[in-house]
């Protein structure tokens, strides 16, 4: 039992948190925001498990991650138009730097540009939001001189058209079918522009890779493009890309979360099965009560 | 120095956004939902110059050197220019610089109005074409998958539009029918037998059904209507679907926020 105990692993990710949790509970000073329990008690769970994949990854251990064909068309994609002297179109989606999609779309807008160094291909980046512009470029600048080959960059290739929605839409569509690029990548926040520009990409037949947060215009992409990246793939790309233990490992963490939910889902599930037949009297809904604050 | 400094910000603002859902603090709150988004809105604001510069410079560029398509360029220049006189500079209104956007009779307001607004709509109706062309590359039937898309799709169409409530159960049967009769098509060889047994199945069902429903008192009406049908696609596997995606996207936004937070997503930042 001691020596459970001073296990510093089962310190760190096992008690650790539940001190934390029972600290937010026992609420001294009214310290924490009542009501928000059942986020904040998530929220730790989620951070502790993905650290402790991270902690294990960085000691070494070896972690599978399954091959996800998007991101694997990635350099495909870029090597494609390298060989046909065409560009590569990368659309970093209509939202700013407050919307995660958009970082994360600049986050593989990063390794997408490194590819385009490696292999001498023309990048061009059209953005609907300045702030994007500016951070791209970085982006992009960095990733060129990465690669040794910041003799490639230049700061037009990243690009300021509208942060109107259809006119940022029509002058993507313009670019598309005046360039006629080999790769397109939409990675970001999309909206009902989204089908608009795959389907232009599919007319001029560029291999086309989507990747994207918006539940709603993931239908759309899955259709038009060659490939998509749905939901949670779309936030893993970074970690698959960088190929680093400790990206890696919050992914392996992500799945232990989602085993987590599972099993909730099925608890929710069963309990709401055993209310029917009035064998049980138990409110679901105040376990599960969520009250973020206005 | 410079970068370090970017992720020590970056993780301070990161716990601090995230601490302001958790600590009862009224400051702390009022910064993360007010203070902090007007930072970024201003930030945002000024960029919006870079946005402009870069617009401008680009283009010039183009016409300059007559660079491929530079015509389309020129046309950019004269329409951003334009806007910008008649927003800025000219008024031909007796309402004063700013409120003259507003007023029915000023060139910026009919600049608006008949020019950008029916382009924009323009771009807006083409997605009607789009969505037919894109549905029709969904529905061909390449696999199980895809037959399953085209079959529901069929179904949500009819059951959306009034003549899909004219349908009689007995059609709805034979099309439950052909559909089962559809994936075992290719098993079964001898084509007559095949078509002999869907039309006995048929026939057997459409006369079980008015016996099932009257003597048994079994609900099969929600089965048969395609209204009801619709409605279950829409309400059960659809949205099954739908917040099968939204678990996983909220679980990614979570981790991608953890890489961020604990500055071990770092490429944002050009590391």
């Amino acid at each position: 039992m001691k020596d459970f105990l001073l296990n510093r692993n089962m310190f760190t990710f096992g008690i650790t948190p539940l001190i934390i949790i029972v600290i937010y509970f026992l609420n001294p000073f009214t310290f924490f925001v009542s009501g928000n329990e059942l986020s904040f008690i998530f929220i730790i769970i989620s951070c502790f498990t993905f650290e402790y994949f991270i902690t294990k990854a960085k000691n070494g251990d070896e972690i599978f991650l399954r091959p996800i064909a998007g991101m694997e068309a990635m350099e495909e994609a870029v090597g494609r138009s390298t060989e046909m002297g065409k560009s590569v179109l990368f659309v970093p989606g209509i939202s700013g730097l407050d919307q995660i999609d958009t970082i994360s779309g600049l986050v593989i807008l990063g390794y997408v540009s490194e590819m385009t160094a490696a292999y001498e291909a023309d990048l061009h980046v059209p953005v609907a939001v300045p702030i994007v512009m500016e951070t791209a470029k970085e982006t992009c600048k960095e990733a060129y001189l990465r690669k040794g080959r910041p003799d490639l960059y230049n700061d037009d290739m990243v690009h300021y058209v509208t942060d109107d929605q259809f006119a940022y839409a029509a002058g993507v569509n313009g670019i598309m079918l005046r360039e006629r690029p080999a790769a397109i990548f939409y990675q970001g926040k999309f909206y009902a522009e989204s089908l608009i520009l795959a389907e232009t990409g599919n007319t001029i037949g560029a291999i086309q890779i989507a990747g994207t947060g918006s539940s709603s215009q993931i239908p759309f992409f899955v259709t038009a493009c060659s490939y998509t990246l749905i939901g949670e793939e779309f936030y893993a790309a970074s970690a698959y890309l960088s190929k680093k233990p400790t990206m890696i490992g919050s992914i392996k963490g992500q799945d232990y979360v989602k085993v987590f939910c599972m099993i909730l889902i099925a608890f929710v599930v069963i309990v709401s099965f055993v209310n029917h037949f009035n064998l049980t009297d138990i409110d679901v809904s105040t376990i599960f009560r969520i009250n973020i604050i206005e | 120095m410079k970068k370090q400094f970017a992720v020590i910000l970056m993780i301070f603002m990161g716990f601090i956004s995230l601490s302001g859902y958790f600590i009862n603090n009224p400051t702390l709150r009022n910064f993360v939902d007010k203070d902090a988004n007007q930072w970024y809105m201003i930030i945002a604001g000024f960029a919006a110059f870079l946005g402009v510069i870069n617009l401008l410079q680009l283009h010039s560029k183009k016409i300059i050197y007559k660079k491929k398509n530079w015509q389309y360029s020129m046309l950019t220049l004269i329409g951003f220019l334009l806007m910008i006189f008649f927003g800025f500079i000219y008024n031909n209104t007796d309402s004063a610089i700013g409120a003259h956007l507003k007023n029915e009779e000023s060139i910026f307001y009919w600049m608006f109005n008949y020019i950008y607004l029916p382009l924009a709509s323009t771009m807006f109706a083409l997605l009607a074409f789009f969505v037919a062309s894109a549905s029709y590359r969904a529905f061909k039937i390449r696999n199980f998958e895809a037959t399953l898309l085209l079959i529901s799709g069929v179904l949500l169409m009819l059951g959306r539009v009034p003549i899909g409530a004219l349908i009689p159960w007995w059609a709805v049967v034979i099309m439950y029918v052909s559909l089962v009769f559809a994936i075992f098509a290719s098993k079964i060889k001898d084509k007559k037998i095949f078509f002999i047994s869907y039309l006995i199945i048929n026939i057997f069902i459409i006369a079980l059904i008015p016996f099932a429903i009257n003597s048994l008192g079994i609900d099969l009406y929600t089965f048969l209507s395609i209204p009801l049908i619709q409605e279950w696609i829409f309400s059960v596997p659809a949205t099954a679907g739908a917040r099968a995606i939204m678990i996983g996207i909220a679980l990614g936004t979570i981790a991608q926020s953890f890489r961020i937070i604990t500055g071990r997503e770092r490429s944002i930042l050009g590391d």
